[in-house]
């Protein structure tokens, strides 16, 4: 029987990484996945990714797609696709369909990197066509160019959802409302900040009462929830949707390890079944690995450090690099995870109502309950600071591990420091050029460029646009607030659209000078 | 784990949403589910071999959480004291005549 | 709660749950222990369903001839639970004369303990299920075999013996038998001591190291027996299928899936390694065999395989009555891969056995010191 080094099932972003590091020292390494594209969820991914540099931040997922297969590559990584690993048996035999036909394999080694699938909630009317989970909808939209309806709820204020609600408003559908049953919001406030402002609007402590349709969704009803997630009498809402989306969560696709005898548990906190492991991805199998979030529900920049970690373990494990050299790598990458598990959204803080910044600063409660920050709190944060000329601002508060603004600003205008979660702060007497790279780094799309005062009694705020098509230059519209309201009428300026924004265009909008920190977005007439 | 079958759990009372379909691939409701648990149905896999909850097409990928929920509810225990759902041979469903079609050794096709 | 009962029963399977019933409805006190987390997870769970008396040793026969007049047809009924049987006949198949032989030899003997079981030719037997292929040129035909649902029924006894009172405890792992005063008496668990003047021990091939505690010895070893199921299917036929190759076997149930056992021959050596014990080579070597039967099944998905450890007798037959040598103790195993058919018939005369002590079915060919040297 042929025999790999290592065999990693699942060619996403943990399993790719652990194929390029366990290649690149020497193993011989087979990737198979079930798909007919590699990359696993990072294909649907159109938005810039968060973190540092080293995490790839303000990369666009499915660039960093390309670049994980290019490495790959490089590196000799076998990958299969349309190879579907139906078993994982005794003695580390994968038995896999290819084709027309099953294969069986050996690893020496085996990391699965099989992901997640999506939860679903039930409610009358669950089961209706119309009723899809919000990664399907992102799967239709961004992998298949399939628009999967034109009025859309969505269920779900983690990121998820809130990423998939923007994509869906990208695509052009309506999205009536953004529900979640808990109080607050789940996600990054700066992603539910950039649906909210576009109009979107969020019902915090709802759920879903019902969906409406006789073969498929033609409605639905919300109502708001007591602190038992009971429904309240009287407060239903309805609403004409042809789609519901749920984003409620995901599960570790773990099946493969529990058939092979891998010890498993059943862990709130990783999302479910996952296979107890250490912290590099050693199963209670020797030579089992896992990476990615098929051993605990996180996301994709971490997927990648668990599965290099896989690959590096491998190759220690079969004697390819030494004991010392493995200790080395994996507390470089160590660090690299826990910056990445730092902040308000850190694994450690699930389920803590945190009231604070590190900073000390009241957190935004409109932006947990509404999903904006409202008018009358945005001032205390440090990235909102006034100046004459063009200046950036900065509507990011809250601590999450993104660095890349500050070594976007040529001119050093902006500074977060060492401490990767600190809020940016613009610095005192810097010497804005209005440039826009911090704009479109951004990958919260939270910094502004405004001019508060241009004299004649306007003012120019310039926002980052990813909407088409492209508005052009004298283009009259309205100005809507961080609430999606409108603020004020307001003109475009201009659009600037360059290869160094990365798609993210920038839209400057003229608008009356009382309106230069409340007007946060721009919709033509 | 020690588990009395005998624990009074109380009797089965029937709920508005009883005739909620919870396992699609089979059409299994809440209800049975539900019912099963009074039939001394105390875990999932027992559960599953009475029903046919999780045992369709989807090997249970999309209900399995749910019937535990439903199941852990019944018993007034927290979801993660059951037992997860099993998992079998083959992950995804496979045509006879391919699962039949083994490569020979030596053909490998990779 | 009180650990005493009039009958503490071994093993949660087809036999336990079973006996259970039977004994309750007698009005006896009866305590069950399952080792496992799950009631019924033995072979009880893992078996192709097979209710048939064609093909069996001549020293069973009579027993579940006893259980298909009596019991099966009422099962569901009774226990108020679809126990899914179906009376619509057994056809165990062969292709050429080796097989015929075989088949032939077989089916005299079931003749000789009164069974209705006859040769037909492959004409006849594509009479009865068309979707048999032009290689099968013979078989045995029982029409009064059948088949039926060994989950359901497993769990519907499990469930009827639970309403009418009898005590379960799963995850009670018995460790020992302790007599007092020369009679049985009391079942160790891991956590707890339980006392019956009755124990039965019917607990698949576990039942060998337990009755070791009072060195009792029955000698079985194990042995793999692996399923598959498909999805569901236009329903196609009703009869339960054999081959005198032992390729396959199963049937198509309710629900319209297709569960057919089958074994890659390697079965007796296969290594138990503490890890869940499916061979990648057998369910590929079953999927084989079945298309040889039944060609128009290629494109029916398989969703699940599934193996499990059957208990399987020295001489082919289970043990099953009392141990005469130490009163109030009670064995049945070693049902060898074909317990599920028997069970009911089995379970009900050893409950009334224990409540009367007699039986309407001999047992004696059955009994637990019936093994002599071969010289």
């Amino acid at each position: 029987m042929k025999r790999f080094d290592l065999i990693i099932v699942g060619a996403g972003p943990s399993g790719l990484s652990a194929a390029i590091e366990a290649a690149q020292r020497g193993l011989e390494v087979v990737v198979f996945d079930e798909n007919e594209k590699p990359g696993g969820q990072l294909f649907k991914q159109i938005h810039k990714f968060f973190g540092s540099k080293e995490h790839r931040a303000r990369i666009r997922g499915y660039v960093i797609g390309e670049q994980l297969l290019e490495e790959a590559d490089k590196a000799g990584v076998k990958v299969v696709l349309n190879a579907t690993v139906i078993g994982l048996y005794q003695d580390k035999e994968v038995v896999v369909k290819i084709g027309e036909e099953i294969q069986h394999y050996k690893g020496n080694s085996i990391v699965i990197a099989t992901g997640a699938a999506e939860n679903m909630v039930t409610f009358p009317g669950w089961t209706l066509p119309g009723v899809i989970g919000a990664g399907a909808a992102q799967t239709m939209m961004n992998l298949h160019g399939v628009l999967p309806g034109k009025k859309v709820l969505m269920l779900g204020s983690g990121n998820v959802g809130l990423v998939v609600s923007f994509q869906l408003l990208q695509c052009g559908c309506e999205v009536v409302a953004l529900v979640d049953a808990a109080p607050r919001v789940g996600g990054y406030g700066v992603h539910a900040a950039k649906v909210a402002r576009t109009g979107v609007p969020f019902y915090l402590s709802h759920t879903i009462v019902k969906a409406e349709g006789d073969d498929h969704v033609t409605g639905v009803t919300i109502a708001e929830v007591d602190d038992n997630f009971a429904f309240i009498p009287g407060t239903e809402k309805h609403f004409d949707v042809d789609t519901i989306c749920l984003a409620v969560g995901l599960s570790p696709m773990s099946q493969l390890l529990k058939m092979a005898g891998c010890k498993m548990e059943d862990n709130p906190k990783r999302g479910g079944q996952v296979p107890i492991c250490d912290e590099y991805g050693r199963t209670s199998l020797p030579g089992i690995l896992v990476a990615g979030d098929v051993s605990g529900i996180e996301e994709a920049s971490s997927a990648m450090i668990e599965g290099r970690m896989a690959g590096i373990v491998a190759a220690e494990y079969l004697g390819y690099i030494d004991k010392g050299t493995l200790d080395k790598e994996l507390d470089k990458l160590s660090k690299a995870l826990l910056d990445l598990r730092q902040g308000m959204f850190a694994p450690s803080n699930r389920g803590k109502a945190i009231t604070e910044t590190e900073e000390g600063i009241a957190i935004s409660e409109s932006l947990l309950r509404k999903g904006y920050v409202d008018d009358s709190e945005i001032e205390r944060f440090p990235g909102v600071t006034h100046q004459s000329g063009v200046h950036p601002v900065i509507e990011c508060t809250q601590n999450i591990p993104c660095n890349p603004c500050q070594d976007a600003c040529p001119k050093k205008c902006i500074s977060i420091g060492d401490n990767i979660t600190s809020l940016p702060i613009v610095l005192p007497d810097s010497e804005c050029i209005n440039c826009g790279m911090c704009v479109a780094s951004c990958s919260g799309q939270a910094i502004f460029l405004v001019n508060e005062d241009l004299g004649d009694g306007t003012a120019t705020v310039t926002l980052p646009y990813e909407f088409l098509p492209l508005p052009e230059a004298g283009t009259n519209g309205v100005a809507l607030g961080r609430d999606g309201k409108v603020v004020c009428d307001a003109t475009v300026v201009g659009v600037k659209s360059m290869k160094a924004f990365d798609k993210t265009n920038l839209l400057t909008m003229r608008v009356p000078k009382e309106y230069a920190m409340t007007a946060r977005f721009f919709k033509a007439k | 784990m020690v588990n009395d079958r005998s624990r009074d759990i109380g009797p089965f009372v029937p709920g508005p949403d009883d005739d909620m379909l919870i396992c699609r691939c089979e059409e299994i409701t809440k209800g049975e589910i539900r019912k099963a648990v009074h039939d001394g149905m105390w875990t999932m896999t027992e559960i599953r071999r009475y029903l046919r909850t999780g045992m369709g097409l989807c090997q249970g990928q999309t209900c399995s959480r749910l019937v535990k929920g439903i199941v852990a509810r019944e018993l007034g225990v927290s979801p993660s004291e059951l037992e997860p759902a099993t998992s079998r041979v083959p992950m995804r469903p496979i045509e006879m005549r391919i699962f039949a079609n083994e490569a020979k050794d030596g053909e490998m096709n990779v | 709660m009180c650990n005493t009962a009039e009958v503490v029963i071994i093993g949660g399977g087809i036999i336990g749950n079973a006996t259970a019933y039977y004994l309750t409805k007698l009005g006896m006190k009866v305590i069950v222990l399952e080792g496992s987390m799950h009631i019924g997870n033995g072979g009880s769970s893992r078996n192709g369903g097979g209710v048939r008396q064609s093909g069996r040793d001549v020293r069973e026969l009579p027993l579940v001839m006893y259980g298909i007049k009596n019991l099966w047809p009422y099962l569901s009924e009774e226990l108020e639970v679809d126990c899914e049987y179906h009376q619509d006949g057994n056809l165990r198949l062969g292709k050429n004369d080796s097989h015929k032989a075989i088949l032939t030899k077989l089916a005299d003997n079931a003749r000789s303990c009164g069974l209705d079981v006859r040769m037909i030719d492959g004409d006849e037997v594509r009479r009865i299920n068309p979707y048999l292929s032009e290689e099968v040129t013979c078989a045995s035909w029982c029409p009064t075999d059948g088949h039926a649902n060994p989950l359901t029924t497993t769990l519907g006894f499990y469930k009827a013996a639970r309403k009418l009172g009898a005590r379960f405890i799963s995850g009670e792992k018995v460790i020992g038998l302790k007599t007092i005063k020369g009679k049985i008496r009391q079942v160790i668990t891991e956590n707890n001591i339980y006392e019956g003047e009755n124990v039965l021990v019917a607990a698949g091939y576990d039942s060998r190291k337990i009755l070791g505690t009072v060195d009792i010895d029955v000698p079985m070893t194990t042995s793999l027996l692996e399923c598959l199921v498909t999805e569901a299917q236009p329903h196609m036929f009703d009869q339960m299928l054999g081959t005198a190759e032992a390729d396959f076997y199963g049937h198509q149930t309710k629900h319209g899936s297709f569960v057919f056992g089958g074994s890659s021959g390697l079965e007796p050596f296969n290594k138990d390694n503490g890890t869940p014990v499916s061979s990648p080579r057998t369910a590929p070597c079953i999927c084989r065999g079945i298309m040889k039967y039944f060609p128009n099944l290629k494109d029916a998905k398989i969703v699940r395989t599934w193996g499990g450890w059957s208990d399987k007798c020295a001489d082919g037959v289970p043990v099953i009555g009392a141990i005469s040598e130490i009163p109030g103790l009670y064995a049945a195993c070693g049902f060898t891969g074909h317990g599920f058919g028997i069970g009911p018939g089995a379970a009900n005369q050893l409950a009334k056995l224990i409540a009367t002590g007699t039986t309407d079915v001999d047992l004696t060919e059955l009994r637990y010191d019936r093994f002599r040297a071969k010289i």
